[in-house]
């Protein structure tokens, strides 16, 4: 290969894959949602920050209205915390009272609420060895 | 029964090790006796695992239940389809037919050449069996990965996952492990020509038909994955950037940047390492695939238990296939120089590396916000990040896309590149009014990257003319050229169709994301109510009941649907209730020229229900998705379809004086 076309390819090459690293990373790093516990949040570290929190729903706080569900979770790990979630999107199959889910969103400290984005139940075992619960979607794959 | 299966995966694994043995002593002594024995063991693995998929197979047609794998993935009430679908519904089931596929393409490679045995072909051979070895260690070593485990006594069959009773979902799994497989042929043939140092084309030639085939086969299963999302699994959406998502779009990502460094390899002996590194990359990665979904280390919504003995052999096979790829890359690496030179920006050398560089930063750039991000940061990203990453790169990519055929080898001329871009900017300019009278003006990017759709729709078109007015020649008319410029070369041909398809897949992907709104209402269950979105009235007419799949009671709800005053049709979003696994919403779509109604409960409803949370979704050119992706696979079938005698004999030629005889067999023989 001639010189100068290739130190030219590979400067152009450079400039592509930092602009592209550094794009990435600060998305990553401006969005990307912490994983913590419900007992985390009362720090009011996370205010105004996207988090990602497994809860369990508590009985008889799921409510509907024209914003969406809202409804209470607990911590997952034996603490008393508990944190509000705001809900707009579609709701999954296997959502209801008593239900581990792992909701995604923005924590604001000032009202102790999740306006959750995303919304996953989470399937305390397989499936299959709880015929009592729904299916997880896509076992295959 | 079980002892067969279990005993055929036992031979499978003698089998492949002992193939891998006498492969690897015949490459190094270049010893043909010893490459063709080699051959002969993997028959011998191949029939093992025909054997251990019949018995398998046979299992599930004969509904019994004695399998543990059968139990837990089929029952008495299925028909016959959704039986077979059974097979590959979970994880030991997978694992048996990507085994089954691997012994496939290695028998298939050593039958054609078993005439020739040539060391490079016996290297490929090699790695296969390598590959197929690991897997059939993994089934017969762990035992959550083995389908031949006798069922608990007392085990009622399970039946099949609900949202698994799908057409989309039983092609789905096989099209992704056939995608899978042939994209680890070039893998494998790269990994042969590193350890022979053999820097020509002989590997490209041998494994291109593979790659293409691999690449068809995944476009089709991400395809069919997302379809069945959208139409099955009712969250208002067919792609969610979710981890498993994620990894099958990886190697799709790297595996077209592969086919194109393929043509700059074969055509140019240019970017030769980017083609062997995008081939391990590729396999790379669907091994990563698997890694994400069966070890659930990530979390996902397809949820798997953690299972520690296949966390460490499909790691350590991770860490094996990257460390041995890198390692013989940089033993080789002088041996795989260009003898070529990229000249200009202007030329279409410089835009397939472009194209190649932002296809392989975006798949890391996948693989990192997936797999690295949750593993080592405690963060996950979501949709948000990822949209922000593929929306403005997917439109860059497709500009490229469009002018990149226009332009020449190493130098573009401006005034000829000039000429060639009038007829691209005006179908740009005409589409405009397009996507005024679908109301697009009211995102800015959406509406920039639907003109640059237009621009690329022309661009096709000019390349479609221009390679008619070339076959024409001066004294024929451009109509008599019009032929030969679709029968001339497959690569071409096929270049169209998978070219346009993609502008489609993009226009639409803009239009069903950026333009995509929603509306929900709480509808009271009075025939008479009724809930809008944009123009569209739903009124509910009543409720009905009746028995849906597995015995599962169906709630339907029946909605009216008007626009304009006008009724354009009926929607029945209903609830199932399987007796094993609980409810499920469904949705239903209307689907209209250029967008479609998507409608679902966001609650499970009954006869009981006061009232129905309704969720109303409007998906602007989704369809084009659909149709893209199809024209898509279409081009890729027609480059895979073997060529007239003539024009083999023609293309022999061609290649036996570009490569100093080194490249005698034509790429159709691997086929």
């Amino acid at each position: 290969m001639n010189k100068k076309s290739r130190t030219r390819l590979l400067i152009a090459t450079g400039v592509i894959v930092v602009v592209f690293v550094i794009g990435v990373v600060f998305l990553v790093q401006k969005q990307g949602a912490y994983y913590r516990q419900v007992s985390d949040l009362t720090s009011g570290q996370y205010d105004g920050k996207n988090v990602k929190v497994g809860g369990k729903v508590l009985d008889g706080t799921i409510n509907r209205d024209a914003g969406g569900v809202h409804f209470t979770i607990q911590d997952l790990t034996g603490k008393s915390q508990t944190v509000k979630v705001t809900y707009s999107g579609q709701m999954p199959n296997t959502f209801d009272s008593g239900v581990d889910v792992v909701v995604i969103g923005k924590y604001a400290a000032t009202d102790g609420t999740i306006s959750a984005d995303q919304l996953q139940t989470k399937c305390p075992s397989k499936y299959k060895a709880q015929a009592s619960t729904a299916p997880s979607p896509a076992a295959a794959q | 029964m079980l002892e067969l299966g279990r005993y055929s995966l036992w031979a499978a694994l003698a089998f492949s090790m002992a193939s891998v043995l006498f492969l690897a002593l015949g490459m190094r002594w270049d010893r043909e006796d010893l490459l063709r024995n080699g051959y002969y063991a993997v028959y011998a693995f191949f029939l093992s695992t025909v054997v251990a998929g019949a018995v398998l197979l046979q299992a599930f047609l004969k509904k019994d239940f004695g399998f543990g794998y059968v139990a837990e993935n089929s029952a008495a009430t299925l028909s016959t389809f959704y039986r077979i679908a059974g097979f590959w519904a979970g994880q030991q089931g997978s694992f048996l037919l990507w085994l089954l596929l691997i012994a496939v393409v290695a028998v298939v490679i050593a039958l054609i050449d078993l005439n020739k045995v040539e060391r490079l072909t016996g290297g490929a051979v090699m790695v296969l069996c390598i590959v197929g070895g690991v897997f059939a260690a993994l089934m017969v070593l762990n035992k959550g990965s083995n389908p031949f485990v006798a069922a608990a006594p007392g085990t009622t069959p399970f039946g099949l996952n609900p949202l698994l009773l799908h057409p989309a979902m039983v092609l789905h799994p096989p099209a992704l492990f056939i995608g899978y497989v042939g994209l680890s042929v070039p893998f494998a043939f790269g990994i042969s020509t590193l350890l022979l140092g053999r820097g020509d084309k002989l590997w490209v030639l041998l494994s291109q038909k593979w790659a293409v085939a691999g690449w068809l086969f995944l476009s089709l299963g991400i395809g069919l994955g997302a379809w069945w999302a959208y139409v099955v699994l009712s969250f208002g959406g067919y792609w969610g950037w979710d981890p498993v998502e994620n990894t099958s779009l990886v190697p799709w990502l790297t595996a077209t940047a592969l086919l194109h460094a393929f043509t700059l390899y074969k055509s140019r002996g240019l970017f030769k390492h980017w083609a062997l590194g995008l081939a391990a990359a590729t396999f790379f990665f669907t091994i990563l695939a698997t890694w994400t979904t069966r070890t659930g280390l990530i979390q996902s919504v397809h949820a798997f238990e953690k299972n520690s003995l296949l966390v460490w052999i499909l790691s350590a096979f991770l860490i094996a296939t990257a460390a041995a790829s890198i390692g013989l890359m940089a033993w080789r690496w002088r041996r795989f120089a260009s003898h070529d030179q990229v000249e200009s920006v202007l030329s279409r050398d410089f835009l397939y590396y472009l194209t190649d560089l932002l296809l392989a930063l975006f798949a890391v750039a996948v693989a990192f916000g997936t797999v690295v991000v949750p593993l080592t940061m405690n963060r996950t990203v979501g949709p948000t990040t990822y949209n922000a990453i593929a929306q403005p790169l997917g439109v860059v990519m497709l500009a490229l896309l469009a002018v990149c055929p226009l332009l020449a080898w190493r130098k573009t001329e401006g005034a000829e590149l000039r000429k060639t871009l009038i007829l691209p900017l005006v179908t740009a300019v005409l589409s405009v009014p397009l996507w005024l009278y679908l109301g697009f003006q009211s995102n800015v990017w959406g509406f920039v990257g639907l003109v640059v759709c237009g621009f690329a729709v022309g661009a096709v078109i000019q390349f479609v003319l221009r390679a008619a007015r070339r076959a024409a020649g001066p004294e024929r008319s451009l109509w008599a050229g019009m032929g030969r410029a679709f029968t001339g070369s497959r690569t071409r041909t096929a270049a169209y169709f998978v070219h346009f398809g993609m502008i489609l897949v993009v226009a639409g992907l803009i239009g069903s994301n950026v333009y995509k709104h929603e509306a929900t209402a709480l509808v009271k269950v009075r025939a008479g109510q009724t809930a809008s979105i944009a123009g569209y009235t739903l009124t509910y007419k009543g409720m009905t009941g009746n028995t849906g799949p597995q015995d599962s009671t169906r709630s339907i709800a029946t909605f009216a649907v008007s626009r304009g005053g006008r009724q354009i049709g009926t929607l029945a979003p209903h609830t199932d209730v399987y007796p094993m696994s609980g409810a499920a919403v469904r949705a239903v779509i209307l689907g209209r020229p250029f967008e479609d109604l998507f409608v679902v409960a966001d609650d499970p409803f009954d006869s009981t229900s006061t009232r129905i949370a309704l969720r109303m979704v409007i998906f602007p050119l989704i369809r084009w998705v659909w149709i893209g992706s199809i024209l898509l696979c279409a081009g890729a079938a027609v480059s895979l379809w073997p060529k007239a005698r003539r024009q083999q004999q023609e293309a022999r030629v061609a290649e036996g004086n570009a490569d100093n005889g080194d490249a005698a067999r034509p790429p159709g023989a691997t086929a």
